[in-house]
Protein backbone atom coordinates (compact mmCIF):
# COMPACT_ATOMS: atom_id res chain seq x y z
CA UNK A 1 0.00 0.00 0.00
CA UNK A 2 1.07 3.55 -0.66
CA UNK A 3 0.32 7.09 0.51
CA UNK A 4 -1.27 9.77 -1.68
CA UNK A 5 1.96 11.68 -1.00
CA UNK A 6 3.63 9.17 -3.39
CA UNK A 7 1.39 10.28 -6.26
CA UNK A 8 3.29 11.68 -9.21
CA UNK A 9 2.57 12.16 -12.87
CA UNK A 10 2.74 8.75 -14.57
CA UNK A 11 2.09 6.51 -11.55
CA UNK A 12 -0.78 4.03 -11.82
CA UNK A 13 -3.45 3.73 -9.13
CA UNK A 14 -5.41 0.53 -8.76
CA UNK A 15 -8.92 0.58 -7.31
CA UNK A 16 -12.14 -1.42 -7.63
CA UNK A 17 -12.83 0.23 -11.02
CA UNK A 18 -9.50 -0.80 -12.51
CA UNK A 19 -6.17 0.86 -13.29
CA UNK A 20 -5.85 4.63 -13.49
CA UNK A 21 -2.91 6.61 -14.83
CA UNK A 22 -2.22 9.87 -12.99
CA UNK A 23 -2.17 12.61 -15.63
CA UNK A 24 -1.99 15.62 -13.29
CA UNK A 25 -1.77 16.08 -9.54
CA UNK A 26 -1.68 18.92 -7.01
CA UNK A 27 -1.30 19.09 -3.24
CA UNK A 28 -4.07 21.14 -1.67
CA UNK A 29 -4.46 22.50 1.77
CA UNK A 30 -7.80 24.26 2.08
CA UNK A 31 -6.87 25.74 5.49
CA UNK A 32 -10.26 24.96 6.93
CA UNK A 33 -9.88 21.29 5.95
CA UNK A 34 -7.46 18.36 5.94
CA UNK A 35 -4.59 18.08 3.43
CA UNK A 36 -5.52 16.53 0.10
CA UNK A 37 -3.96 15.51 -3.20
CA UNK A 38 -6.14 16.39 -6.17
CA UNK A 39 -5.54 14.26 -9.27
CA UNK A 40 -6.69 13.95 -12.81
CA UNK A 41 -6.67 10.25 -13.68
CA UNK A 42 -7.28 8.25 -16.86
CA UNK A 43 -8.72 4.76 -16.88
CA UNK A 44 -6.41 2.45 -18.80
CA UNK A 45 -9.28 0.32 -20.13
CA UNK A 46 -11.93 2.85 -21.09
CA UNK A 47 -9.77 5.93 -21.54
CA UNK A 48 -12.27 7.82 -19.35
CA UNK A 49 -10.73 10.77 -17.50
CA UNK A 50 -11.92 12.11 -14.17
CA UNK A 51 -10.85 14.09 -11.09
CA UNK A 52 -10.29 12.26 -7.83
CA UNK A 53 -9.14 13.79 -4.56
CA UNK A 54 -7.38 11.79 -1.85
CA UNK A 55 -6.78 12.72 1.78
CA UNK A 56 -3.03 12.53 2.40
CA UNK A 57 -3.67 10.34 5.45
CA UNK A 58 -5.48 7.57 3.56
CA UNK A 59 -3.83 4.59 1.85
CA UNK A 60 -4.04 3.80 -1.84
CA UNK A 61 -2.69 1.06 -4.07
CA UNK A 62 -0.08 1.91 -6.70
CA UNK A 63 0.97 -0.69 -9.26
CA UNK A 64 4.52 -1.30 -10.52
CA UNK A 65 5.37 0.31 -13.83
CA UNK A 66 8.39 -0.16 -16.10
CA UNK A 67 10.32 2.60 -17.88
CA UNK A 68 11.58 1.89 -21.38
CA UNK A 69 13.63 3.89 -23.84
CA UNK A 70 11.79 4.12 -27.17
CA UNK A 71 12.35 5.58 -30.61
CA UNK A 72 9.40 7.18 -32.36
CA UNK A 73 8.88 5.65 -35.81
CA UNK A 74 5.68 6.86 -37.47
CA UNK A 75 2.03 7.82 -37.11
CA UNK A 76 -0.82 6.12 -38.96
CA UNK A 77 -4.47 5.18 -38.48
CA UNK A 78 -3.64 2.91 -35.53
CA UNK A 79 -1.87 5.73 -33.69
CA UNK A 80 1.81 6.31 -32.88
CA UNK A 81 4.35 3.51 -33.31
CA UNK A 82 7.56 3.30 -31.29
CA UNK A 83 10.47 0.85 -31.16
CA UNK A 84 12.01 -0.46 -27.94
CA UNK A 85 15.72 0.48 -27.98
CA UNK A 86 16.75 -2.78 -26.26
CA UNK A 87 14.44 -5.48 -27.61
CA UNK A 88 13.61 -3.72 -30.92
CA UNK A 89 9.94 -4.67 -30.39
CA UNK A 90 7.45 -2.29 -31.94
CA UNK A 91 4.67 -0.85 -29.78
CA UNK A 92 1.68 1.26 -30.83
CA UNK A 93 -0.20 3.81 -28.77
CA UNK A 94 -3.61 5.24 -29.66
CA UNK A 95 -3.90 8.98 -30.42
CA UNK A 96 -5.99 9.53 -27.27
CA UNK A 97 -3.37 7.93 -25.03
CA UNK A 98 -0.59 10.12 -26.43
CA UNK A 99 -2.83 13.19 -26.39
CA UNK A 100 -1.38 16.68 -26.81
CA UNK A 101 2.19 15.41 -26.64
CA UNK A 102 1.77 13.78 -30.06
CA UNK A 103 2.25 17.07 -31.87
CA UNK A 104 5.82 17.37 -30.57
CA UNK A 105 6.93 13.91 -31.79
CA UNK A 106 9.40 13.91 -34.67
CA UNK A 107 10.49 10.88 -36.68
CA UNK A 108 13.43 9.11 -35.10
CA UNK A 109 13.42 10.97 -31.78
CA UNK A 110 13.95 9.07 -28.52
CA UNK A 111 11.54 9.28 -25.62
CA UNK A 112 10.87 7.54 -22.31
CA UNK A 113 7.80 5.31 -22.16
CA UNK A 114 6.05 4.02 -19.06
CA UNK A 115 4.52 0.56 -19.42
CA UNK A 116 2.56 -1.78 -17.19
CA UNK A 117 2.97 -5.50 -17.92
CA UNK A 118 4.28 -4.56 -21.33
CA UNK A 119 1.36 -2.25 -22.14
CA UNK A 120 2.23 1.36 -22.99
CA UNK A 121 0.75 3.88 -20.54
CA UNK A 122 2.36 7.20 -21.24
CA UNK A 123 5.32 8.84 -22.91
CA UNK A 124 7.63 11.48 -21.55
CA UNK A 125 9.12 14.04 -23.92
CA UNK A 126 12.22 16.14 -23.31
CA UNK A 127 10.90 19.13 -21.36
CA UNK A 128 12.48 21.62 -23.73
CA UNK A 129 12.63 21.08 -27.49
CA UNK A 130 13.99 23.24 -30.29
CA UNK A 131 11.79 24.09 -33.28
CA UNK A 132 12.29 26.10 -36.43
CA UNK A 133 9.82 28.93 -36.97
CA UNK A 134 8.16 28.35 -40.33
CA UNK A 135 5.67 31.17 -40.26
CA UNK A 136 5.77 34.46 -38.44
CA UNK A 137 3.87 37.61 -39.23
CA UNK A 138 5.60 40.89 -38.68
CA UNK A 139 4.54 42.62 -35.50
CA UNK A 140 1.17 44.35 -35.61
CA UNK A 141 -1.93 42.23 -36.26
CA UNK A 142 -2.81 39.57 -33.73
CA UNK A 143 -0.51 40.87 -31.02
CA UNK A 144 -1.62 40.26 -27.47
CA UNK A 145 -0.30 41.38 -24.13
CA UNK A 146 0.59 38.59 -21.75
CA UNK A 147 2.23 39.26 -18.39
CA UNK A 148 3.22 42.74 -19.51
CA UNK A 149 5.10 41.52 -22.63
CA UNK A 150 3.83 41.85 -26.17
CA UNK A 151 3.58 38.50 -27.94
CA UNK A 152 2.45 37.22 -31.32
CA UNK A 153 1.53 33.81 -32.61
CA UNK A 154 4.14 31.98 -34.69
CA UNK A 155 3.96 28.57 -36.35
CA UNK A 156 6.84 26.12 -35.92
CA UNK A 157 7.66 22.80 -37.60
CA UNK A 158 4.82 20.32 -37.27
CA UNK A 159 2.28 23.15 -37.54
CA UNK A 160 2.43 23.91 -33.80
CA UNK A 161 1.35 27.41 -32.84
CA UNK A 162 3.33 29.14 -30.11
CA UNK A 163 3.04 32.60 -28.53
CA UNK A 164 6.44 34.21 -28.96
CA UNK A 165 7.96 37.68 -28.44
CA UNK A 166 7.63 40.17 -31.30
CA UNK A 167 11.33 39.99 -32.23
CA UNK A 168 11.13 36.33 -33.35
CA UNK A 169 11.42 35.98 -37.12
CA UNK A 170 10.68 33.29 -39.66
CA UNK A 171 13.58 30.83 -40.06
CA UNK A 172 14.86 31.26 -36.48
CA UNK A 173 15.00 28.39 -33.99
CA UNK A 174 13.13 28.71 -30.70
CA UNK A 175 12.93 26.54 -27.58
CA UNK A 176 9.46 25.44 -26.50
CA UNK A 177 8.41 23.95 -23.14
CA UNK A 178 6.58 20.75 -24.11
CA UNK A 179 4.64 20.60 -20.83
CA UNK A 180 3.09 24.03 -21.10
CA UNK A 181 3.43 24.71 -24.84
CA UNK A 182 5.06 28.04 -23.98
CA UNK A 183 7.98 29.80 -25.63
CA UNK A 184 11.15 29.59 -23.50
CA UNK A 185 13.89 31.41 -25.40
CA UNK A 186 15.66 31.81 -28.72
CA UNK A 187 17.74 28.69 -29.51
CA UNK B 1 16.13 38.50 -7.09
CA UNK B 2 13.68 40.69 -8.97
CA UNK B 3 13.64 44.17 -7.47
CA UNK B 4 10.64 45.19 -9.57
CA UNK B 5 8.51 42.41 -8.11
CA UNK B 6 9.59 43.16 -4.54
CA UNK B 7 8.79 46.83 -5.12
CA UNK B 8 5.40 45.85 -6.56
CA UNK B 9 4.52 43.89 -3.42
CA UNK B 10 5.39 46.90 -1.25
CA UNK B 11 3.17 49.05 -3.44
CA UNK B 12 0.24 46.65 -2.99
CA UNK B 13 0.70 46.67 0.80
CA UNK B 14 0.80 50.47 0.77
CA UNK B 15 -2.40 50.68 -1.30
CA UNK B 16 -4.29 48.26 0.93
CA UNK B 17 -3.38 50.37 3.96
CA UNK B 18 -4.40 53.54 2.16
CA UNK B 19 -7.79 52.08 1.26
CA UNK B 20 -8.64 51.24 4.85
CA UNK B 21 -7.22 54.49 6.24
CA UNK B 22 -9.28 56.53 3.78
CA UNK B 23 -12.40 54.51 4.58
CA UNK B 24 -12.13 55.42 8.26
CA UNK B 25 -10.75 52.14 9.62
CA UNK B 26 -8.26 52.26 12.48
CA UNK B 27 -5.14 50.18 12.00
CA UNK B 28 -4.34 48.16 15.11
CA UNK B 29 -1.07 46.37 15.75
CA UNK B 30 -2.36 43.33 17.62
CA UNK B 31 0.17 40.89 19.11
CA UNK B 32 1.92 38.32 16.93
CA UNK B 33 3.06 36.24 19.90
CA UNK B 34 0.32 34.96 22.22
CA UNK B 35 -0.24 32.31 24.89
CA UNK B 36 -3.36 30.73 23.36
CA UNK B 37 -3.45 30.76 19.57
CA UNK B 38 -6.43 29.66 17.47
CA UNK B 39 -7.23 25.99 17.65
CA UNK B 40 -8.61 25.34 14.16
CA UNK B 41 -8.24 21.61 13.51
CA UNK B 42 -6.23 22.08 10.31
CA UNK B 43 -4.09 25.10 11.15
CA UNK B 44 -0.86 24.55 13.06
CA UNK B 45 0.61 27.39 15.12
CA UNK B 46 4.37 27.70 15.65
CA UNK B 47 5.22 27.31 19.32
CA UNK B 48 7.94 28.99 21.30
CA UNK B 49 8.85 29.62 24.92
CA UNK B 50 8.67 33.04 26.54
CA UNK B 51 10.60 33.61 29.77
CA UNK B 52 10.41 36.46 32.28
CA UNK B 53 13.57 37.92 33.83
CA UNK B 54 13.23 35.66 36.90
CA UNK B 55 12.97 32.60 34.68
CA UNK B 56 9.18 32.16 34.89
CA UNK B 57 8.35 30.28 31.68
CA UNK B 58 5.30 30.73 29.47
CA UNK B 59 4.36 28.86 26.35
CA UNK B 60 3.88 31.19 23.42
CA UNK B 61 2.81 30.77 19.82
CA UNK B 62 2.88 32.93 16.71
CA UNK B 63 -0.65 33.73 15.60
CA UNK B 64 -2.27 31.98 12.64
CA UNK B 65 -4.54 35.05 12.37
CA UNK B 66 -5.25 38.07 14.60
CA UNK B 67 -8.91 37.08 14.98
CA UNK B 68 -9.16 36.66 18.78
CA UNK B 69 -7.38 39.91 19.51
CA UNK B 70 -9.41 41.83 16.94
CA UNK B 71 -12.70 40.60 18.36
CA UNK B 72 -11.60 41.60 21.84
CA UNK B 73 -10.92 45.07 20.44
CA UNK B 74 -14.45 45.19 19.01
CA UNK B 75 -15.76 44.19 22.44
CA UNK B 76 -13.67 46.99 23.94
CA UNK B 77 -15.55 49.50 21.78
CA UNK B 78 -13.80 49.92 18.40
CA UNK B 79 -16.15 49.96 15.39
CA UNK B 80 -14.05 49.70 12.22
CA UNK B 81 -10.60 48.18 12.58
CA UNK B 82 -7.94 46.45 10.52
CA UNK B 83 -4.68 44.66 11.17
CA UNK B 84 -2.12 44.22 8.40
CA UNK B 85 0.84 42.10 9.35
CA UNK B 86 2.50 38.70 9.15
CA UNK B 87 0.68 35.54 10.19
CA UNK B 88 2.34 32.18 10.67
CA UNK B 89 1.18 28.69 9.80
CA UNK B 90 3.10 25.48 10.16
CA UNK B 91 2.86 22.27 8.13
CA UNK B 92 1.70 23.93 4.92
CA UNK B 93 3.03 23.10 1.46
CA UNK B 94 5.81 25.43 0.21
CA UNK B 95 4.25 25.32 -3.21
CA UNK B 96 4.40 28.88 -4.45
CA UNK B 97 1.02 29.93 -3.05
CA UNK B 98 1.93 29.32 0.61
CA UNK B 99 4.69 30.68 2.79
CA UNK B 100 4.90 29.82 6.52
CA UNK B 101 5.06 33.59 7.14
CA UNK B 102 2.68 35.62 5.02
CA UNK B 103 1.04 39.02 5.05
CA UNK B 104 -2.60 39.14 5.93
CA UNK B 105 -5.00 42.02 6.31
CA UNK B 106 -7.91 41.26 8.57
CA UNK B 107 -10.67 43.78 9.05
CA UNK B 108 -13.89 44.06 11.04
CA UNK B 109 -16.85 46.32 10.74
CA UNK B 110 -19.70 46.54 13.23
CA UNK B 111 -23.31 46.34 12.13
CA UNK B 112 -22.81 44.81 8.70
CA UNK B 113 -23.90 41.44 7.29
CA UNK B 114 -22.58 39.01 4.71
CA UNK B 115 -23.59 40.96 1.60
CA UNK B 116 -22.00 44.19 2.89
CA UNK B 117 -18.87 42.24 3.80
CA UNK B 118 -18.60 40.97 0.22
CA UNK B 119 -19.27 44.47 -1.13
CA UNK B 120 -16.52 45.95 1.05
CA UNK B 121 -14.06 43.26 -0.05
CA UNK B 122 -14.88 43.75 -3.71
CA UNK B 123 -14.55 47.52 -3.36
CA UNK B 124 -11.14 47.17 -1.72
CA UNK B 125 -9.81 44.74 -4.36
CA UNK B 126 -11.08 46.91 -7.21
CA UNK B 127 -9.73 50.12 -5.71
CA UNK B 128 -6.27 48.65 -5.06
CA UNK B 129 -6.17 47.05 -8.52
CA UNK B 130 -7.23 50.34 -10.16
CA UNK B 131 -4.62 52.38 -8.27
CA UNK B 132 -1.99 49.77 -9.08
CA UNK B 133 -2.82 50.12 -12.76
CA UNK B 134 -4.41 46.74 -13.39
CA UNK B 135 -8.11 47.56 -13.07
CA UNK B 136 -10.80 44.87 -13.04
CA UNK B 137 -13.77 45.23 -15.37
CA UNK B 138 -16.77 46.96 -13.84
CA UNK B 139 -18.74 43.71 -13.79
CA UNK B 140 -19.65 42.76 -10.23
CA UNK B 141 -17.87 39.74 -8.78
CA UNK B 142 -20.08 36.66 -8.84
CA UNK B 143 -21.91 35.63 -5.63
CA UNK B 144 -22.42 31.87 -5.48
CA UNK B 145 -23.64 29.86 -2.51
CA UNK B 146 -21.88 26.58 -1.71
CA UNK B 147 -25.22 24.87 -2.30
CA UNK B 148 -25.60 26.35 -5.81
CA UNK B 149 -21.94 25.72 -6.65
CA UNK B 150 -22.26 22.03 -5.73
CA UNK B 151 -25.39 21.79 -7.86
CA UNK B 152 -23.96 23.69 -10.82
CA UNK B 153 -20.54 22.02 -11.06
CA UNK B 154 -20.99 18.61 -9.42
CA UNK B 155 -24.73 18.06 -9.76
CA UNK B 156 -24.96 17.36 -6.04
CA UNK B 157 -27.97 18.40 -3.92
CA UNK B 158 -26.19 19.59 -0.81
CA UNK B 159 -29.34 20.10 1.29
CA UNK B 160 -30.02 16.37 1.40
CA UNK B 161 -26.44 15.59 2.48
CA UNK B 162 -25.92 18.04 5.34
CA UNK B 163 -25.13 16.26 8.57
CA UNK B 164 -25.66 12.83 6.97
CA UNK B 165 -22.32 11.07 6.68
CA UNK B 166 -23.72 8.01 4.93
CA UNK B 167 -25.43 10.18 2.31
CA UNK B 168 -22.27 12.15 1.52
CA UNK B 169 -20.28 8.88 1.45
CA UNK B 170 -22.71 7.53 -1.14
CA UNK B 171 -22.34 10.71 -3.21
CA UNK B 172 -18.55 10.24 -3.05
CA UNK B 173 -18.82 6.69 -4.36
CA UNK B 174 -21.01 7.89 -7.23
CA UNK B 175 -18.39 10.54 -8.04
CA UNK B 176 -15.55 8.04 -7.98
CA UNK B 177 -14.04 9.32 -4.74
CA UNK B 178 -12.56 7.05 -2.10
CA UNK B 179 -14.45 6.61 1.18
CA UNK B 180 -12.61 5.54 4.32
CA UNK B 181 -13.83 4.94 7.83
CA UNK B 182 -11.71 7.78 9.18
CA UNK B 183 -13.21 10.32 6.75
CA UNK B 184 -15.39 12.94 8.43
CA UNK B 185 -18.39 14.56 6.73
CA UNK B 186 -16.19 17.55 5.88
CA UNK B 187 -13.47 15.32 4.36
CA UNK B 188 -16.00 13.63 2.09
CA UNK B 189 -17.54 16.95 1.12
CA UNK B 190 -14.05 18.26 0.25
CA UNK B 191 -13.29 15.28 -2.01
CA UNK B 192 -16.17 16.24 -4.30
CA UNK B 193 -15.74 19.99 -3.83
CA UNK B 194 -11.99 20.01 -4.55
CA UNK B 195 -12.32 17.65 -7.54
CA UNK B 196 -15.25 19.19 -9.34
CA UNK B 197 -16.06 22.62 -7.96
CA UNK B 198 -13.05 24.52 -6.64
CA UNK B 199 -10.97 24.41 -9.86
CA UNK B 200 -13.76 26.23 -11.70
CA UNK B 201 -14.67 28.86 -9.13
CA UNK B 202 -12.13 31.50 -10.07
CA UNK B 203 -12.93 31.54 -13.81
CA UNK B 204 -14.68 34.78 -12.97
CA UNK B 205 -13.96 36.49 -9.62
CA UNK B 206 -16.35 34.72 -7.24
CA UNK B 207 -17.50 35.02 -3.66
CA UNK B 208 -18.43 31.53 -2.54
CA UNK B 209 -20.74 31.90 0.45
CA UNK B 210 -23.07 30.27 2.96
CA UNK B 211 -21.22 27.14 4.05
CA UNK B 212 -22.38 23.99 5.83
CA UNK B 213 -22.31 24.95 9.50
CA UNK B 214 -19.67 22.32 10.36
CA UNK B 215 -17.21 24.24 8.18
CA UNK B 216 -17.54 27.61 9.85
CA UNK B 217 -16.57 27.42 13.52
CA UNK B 218 -16.54 31.18 14.14
CA UNK B 219 -19.49 32.21 11.97
CA UNK B 220 -23.09 32.95 12.79
CA UNK B 221 -25.71 30.49 11.54
CA UNK B 222 -27.89 31.54 8.63
CA UNK B 223 -31.15 32.63 10.32
CA UNK B 224 -33.17 31.35 7.34
CA UNK B 225 -31.53 27.91 7.39
CA UNK B 226 -29.52 26.87 10.46
CA UNK B 227 -27.82 24.01 8.59
CA UNK B 228 -25.68 26.71 6.97
CA UNK B 229 -23.43 29.45 8.32
CA UNK B 230 -22.67 32.97 7.08
CA UNK B 231 -19.17 32.53 5.73
CA UNK B 232 -17.59 33.63 2.44
CA UNK B 233 -14.40 32.99 0.51
CA UNK B 234 -13.14 34.96 -2.49
CA UNK B 235 -11.69 33.09 -5.47
CA UNK B 236 -9.95 34.82 -8.36
CA UNK B 237 -8.12 32.75 -10.97
CA UNK B 238 -6.62 29.77 -9.20
CA UNK B 239 -6.21 31.65 -5.92
CA UNK B 240 -8.34 31.72 -2.78
CA UNK B 241 -7.83 35.24 -1.50
CA UNK B 242 -10.03 35.70 1.54
CA UNK B 243 -12.14 33.98 4.16
CA UNK B 244 -14.68 35.88 6.24
CA UNK B 245 -17.69 35.54 8.51
CA UNK B 246 -20.64 37.24 10.01
CA UNK B 247 -19.21 36.70 13.44
CA UNK B 248 -20.65 34.39 16.02
CA UNK B 249 -21.28 36.35 19.23
CA UNK B 250 -22.97 33.67 21.34
CA UNK B 251 -20.36 32.54 23.88
CA UNK B 252 -22.19 29.30 24.76
CA UNK B 253 -22.41 28.24 21.11
CA UNK B 254 -18.80 29.33 20.56
CA UNK B 255 -17.60 27.23 23.51
CA UNK B 256 -19.47 24.22 22.12
CA UNK B 257 -17.80 24.66 18.69
CA UNK B 258 -14.35 25.11 20.27
CA UNK B 259 -14.86 21.88 22.23
CA UNK B 260 -15.86 20.09 19.03
CA UNK B 261 -12.71 21.42 17.37
CA UNK B 262 -10.56 20.22 20.26
CA UNK B 263 -12.23 16.83 20.01
CA UNK B 264 -11.45 16.67 16.29
CA UNK B 265 -7.82 17.66 16.93
CA UNK B 266 -7.49 14.89 19.50
CA UNK B 267 -8.99 12.34 17.10
CA UNK B 268 -6.39 13.43 14.51
CA UNK B 269 -3.66 12.84 17.06
CA UNK B 270 -2.95 16.56 17.34
CA UNK B 271 -2.09 18.63 20.38
CA UNK B 272 -4.78 20.72 22.10
CA UNK B 273 -4.52 23.60 24.58
CA UNK B 274 -6.99 25.44 26.84
CA UNK B 275 -9.78 27.50 25.33
CA UNK B 276 -9.08 31.25 25.49
CA UNK B 277 -11.48 32.26 28.29
CA UNK B 278 -10.73 35.98 27.92
CA UNK B 279 -11.87 35.71 24.32
CA UNK B 280 -15.11 33.94 25.27
CA UNK B 281 -15.76 36.51 27.98
CA UNK B 282 -15.42 39.36 25.49
CA UNK B 283 -17.54 37.76 22.77
CA UNK B 284 -21.04 38.80 23.96
CA UNK B 285 -19.87 42.44 24.23
CA UNK B 286 -18.62 42.48 20.67
CA UNK B 287 -21.97 43.32 19.07
CA UNK B 288 -23.01 42.33 15.57
CA UNK B 289 -20.02 42.50 13.26
CA UNK B 290 -18.46 40.92 10.21
CA UNK B 291 -14.82 40.38 9.44
CA UNK B 292 -12.58 38.84 6.85
CA UNK B 293 -8.99 37.63 6.58
CA UNK B 294 -7.44 38.56 3.26
CA UNK B 295 -4.14 37.33 1.78
CA UNK B 296 -2.20 40.45 0.78
CA UNK B 297 0.62 38.43 -0.80
CA UNK B 298 -1.84 36.59 -2.97
CA UNK B 299 -3.38 39.88 -4.12
CA UNK B 300 0.16 40.98 -5.01
CA UNK B 301 0.61 37.74 -7.00
CA UNK B 302 -2.58 38.46 -8.87
CA UNK B 303 -1.69 42.05 -9.73
CA UNK B 304 1.95 41.41 -10.64
CA UNK B 305 1.29 38.16 -12.50
CA UNK B 306 3.90 36.43 -10.31
CA UNK B 307 3.61 32.65 -10.59
CA UNK B 308 5.06 32.06 -7.13
CA UNK B 309 5.24 33.96 -3.84
CA UNK B 310 8.98 33.43 -3.99
CA UNK B 311 9.17 36.05 -6.75
CA UNK B 312 7.68 38.67 -4.42
CA UNK B 313 9.27 37.91 -1.06
CA UNK B 314 12.46 39.81 -0.19
CA UNK B 315 13.90 36.46 0.98
CA UNK B 316 11.92 33.48 -0.36
CA UNK B 317 11.09 30.62 1.99
CA UNK B 318 13.63 28.22 0.46
CA UNK B 319 16.39 30.72 1.14
CA UNK B 320 15.38 31.17 4.78
CA UNK B 321 15.49 27.59 5.96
Amino acid sequence: MASPNDIKKGVVIKDSAGLWLVVEFQHINPGKGAAFVRTRIRNLESGKTLEATYKTSETIELVEVEHRRMQYLFHDASGYTFMDQESFDQVSMADDAVGEQGKYLRDGMEINMTTHEGRPLSIELPRKMTFKVIESMDATGGNTVSGGNMTKEVTVEGGIKVKAPLFIKQGENIIVNTETGEYVERA
Amino acid sequence: MNLEQIRARSRVVQLVRRYFDEQGFLELQTPRLVGLPGQEPYLEPMWSKVEEADGTPHRGALITSPEYAMKRMLAAGFEKIYDLGPCFRNDEPWDGTHDPEFLMVEWYEKGIGLSELMERTEAMVKWVAGQYGKPFSETAFRRLSVRDAMKQYANVELDSLIGDREAVAEACREHHQTVNEADTWDDLFFKIFLSEVEPKLGEVPTFLHTYPVSMAALAKKDPSDPRYALRTELYIGSLELANGFVELTDATEQRKRFEEEQELRRSLGKETWPIDERFLEALPKMGEASGIAFGVDRLAMLLTGAKSLSELMPIPVRERF
